[in-house]
């Protein structure tokens, strides 16, 4: 184990060194003027714009509600897109009927959806709650419908063997064989979630980080709109990190295996 | 001698019409309690399809088969099964000694501390102490073989049946765990049924050899192994009996290949 906390480290590490080279080309593209300074300000410049929104304290309530919004959708999407495999796991009849609308659904873009969700449900959570679900509920599914398929045979024997019943069979055996597939699902969730929230708020919000992102740029505050994009990217990194808490818990089986095998 | 396992005409078929495959056609033997019998026979002839019958895992065609009296139509209580893949059959998520109490989930009467406790006396019993906290990923073949055989014990079940449980395991590995096997099978006095292509290991291993023809499959003969509980590596597999056996099981297998026609469909 304690070979995978140095590794994790040495991760860290490397992030922390590819940030500071970004951060060097970048300043030096922005002292050397070859992009106009206007829609290319120098880090100094972002800072400053990121500081004067704290200080006026509209970028901490815009960051809490969107991250809110992102991590409350994932959580409830990846309850649902479980349970919907579970269910689709127990009933193939629900799966195989359930198989050509998610077909439907599943590649409609969130921007899509926004402009009949707010006549249909109004500008409040219902809104949020509708979009980011509807759009992240996918990978945990599919993930959970693959996995729990191909679960080992001489496991489920095994299970049948032991006397479990089929339910017991699902919840001892199989969820748990699936659940590294289904949190790869709920990695790439997450940050569907984070677009989907930031989409919905710039097209129908009165709030959040799209919609502060959509006013500074109307306004021509260049500064703080990269200083928005900053805080979106770090929003990706705090999910994938919650997420990545919870994989330990419900899969480090999995992580510590492969680790081994490294 | 009580019956623990009684199969009467037991045939299976996969498919209908022409292109029905018959594997089984109308096997009939007995187990009785405390026996080791081992079953072999040539490649293809549905020794998994006889075992999945015997563990109440697939329905025969026609046929049945009694465990303790009772038809055997779903997996009975009683019964444990070591399957061959070993990897599959552990649950990487649990330890060692969770993977071994985990035969216990549905044994009643005992408290999660006993089942501990139990996971515990089988791991040492199949010689893994140190081993308990371990994942059966950190272990070797071999060894987690013996987590398994330890979860099959644990389960107390009165039969306990071996899928080619060796099959994957190199020879010199292989030796020991079938000294290990037969060790406890005489510790637990416990009934085992020993599925196997490997002829020397059925007669080395076992009470009575149960010898299966080509497909469709059927009993070709029985043969008891009249060499006493104790067995030897070297001295057992030198013994006149042993190789009078062996050439038996040897030569019927033999003729039941040569006897096939080219099998190519």
């Amino acid at each position: 184990m304690g070979a995978f906390r140095f590794m994790e480290i040495l991760a860290w590490f490397r992030a922390i060194i590819s940030f500071l080279i970004i951060i060097v080309i970048w300043q030096s593209i922005a002292l050397l003027g070859l992009v106009p300074e206007k829609y290319f300000p120098s880090i100094l410049a972002i800072a400053a714009g990121f500081r004067d929104m704290v200080i006026s304290g509209e970028l901490v309530s815009a960051e809490l509600r969107t991250l809110s919004r992102a991590l409350l959708g994932v959580a409830s999407a990846s309850l649902l897109g479980i349970s919907l495999a579970v269910l689709g796991d127990l009933f193939p009849s629900f799966r195989r009927g359930f198989a050509p609308i998610a077909a439907l659904i599943q590649p409609v873009p969130p921007a899509a959806l926004v402009p009949m969700a707010v006549f249909m449900l109004g500008l409040g959570p219902k809104l949020y709650a509708f979009i980011v679900i509807l759009v992240t509920v996918w990978p945990p599914y599919f993930n959970g419908v693959a996995a729990l398929a191909s679960v080992s045979d001489v496991q489920i024997r095994t299970g049948q063997m032991l006397g479990l019943s089929r339910w017991q069979i699902l919840r001892q055996i199989k969820l748990p064989a699936a659940m590294p597939e289904i949190f790869a699902g709920i990695r790439y969730a997450s940050s569907i979630s984070l677009i989907a929230v930031v989409v919905a708020e710039m097209l129908a919000g009165h709030d959040g980080l799209g919609f502060l992102l959509i006013r500074k740029a109307f306004a021509i505050r260049i500064p703080e709109v990269y200083a928005l994009m900053f805080v979106c990217a770090v929003n990706g990194l705090i999910m994938n990190t919650a997420v990545n808490g919870l994989r330990w818990r419900f899969a480090g089986w999995q992580l510590r295996m492969a680790g081994q095998a490294a | 001698m009580d019956v623990v396992l009684e199969a009467r005409q037991l045939a299976k078929a996969y498919g209908v019409g022409r292109d029905a495959l018959q594997v089984l056609g109308g096997i009939s033997f007995s187990v009785g309690k405390g026996e080791f019998v081992s079953i072999v026979g040539p490649s293809g002839c549905g020794k998994t399809t006889l075992l999945f019958a015997l563990a109440g895992l697939q329905k025969a065609s026609t046929g049945t088969v009694t465990f303790n009296g009772r038809p055997v139509t779903a997996p009975p209580r009683g019964v444990a099964v070591v399957f061959q893949d070993y990897s599959r059959s552990l649950f990487p998520w649990k330890s060692n000694r969770d993977n071994v109490a985990f035969g216990m989930v549905r044994v009643e009467g005992l408290s999660s501390v006993q089942k501990r406790d139990k996971a515990q006396e089988m791991l040492e019993a199949v010689g893994l102490q140190g081993f308990e906290d371990k994942y059966p990923w950190q272990l070797s073949g071999g060894m987690q073989q013996r987590v398994a055989i330890a979860r099959g014990l644990a389960s107390q079940s009165e039969l306990l049946l071996l899928d080619e449980p060796l099959a994957a395991v190199d020879a010199q590995t292989r030796a020991d765990m079938q000294d290990l096997l037969l060790d406890l099978a005489m510790r637990f006095k416990q009934t085992c049924i020993l599925v196997t292509h490997d002829v020397e290991e059925a007669v080395y291993m076992a009470d009575r050899v149960v010898v299966l023809t080509r497909r469709p499959t059927v009993v070709d003969h029985e043969i008891a192994i009249n060499l006493g509980k104790q067995r030897d590596q070297i001295t057992t597999r030198e013994d006149h009996r042993f190789l009078a056996a062996r050439h038996d099981v040897m030569m019927s297998i033999r003729s039941s290949r040569t006897a096939a026609p080219a099998t190519a469909a």
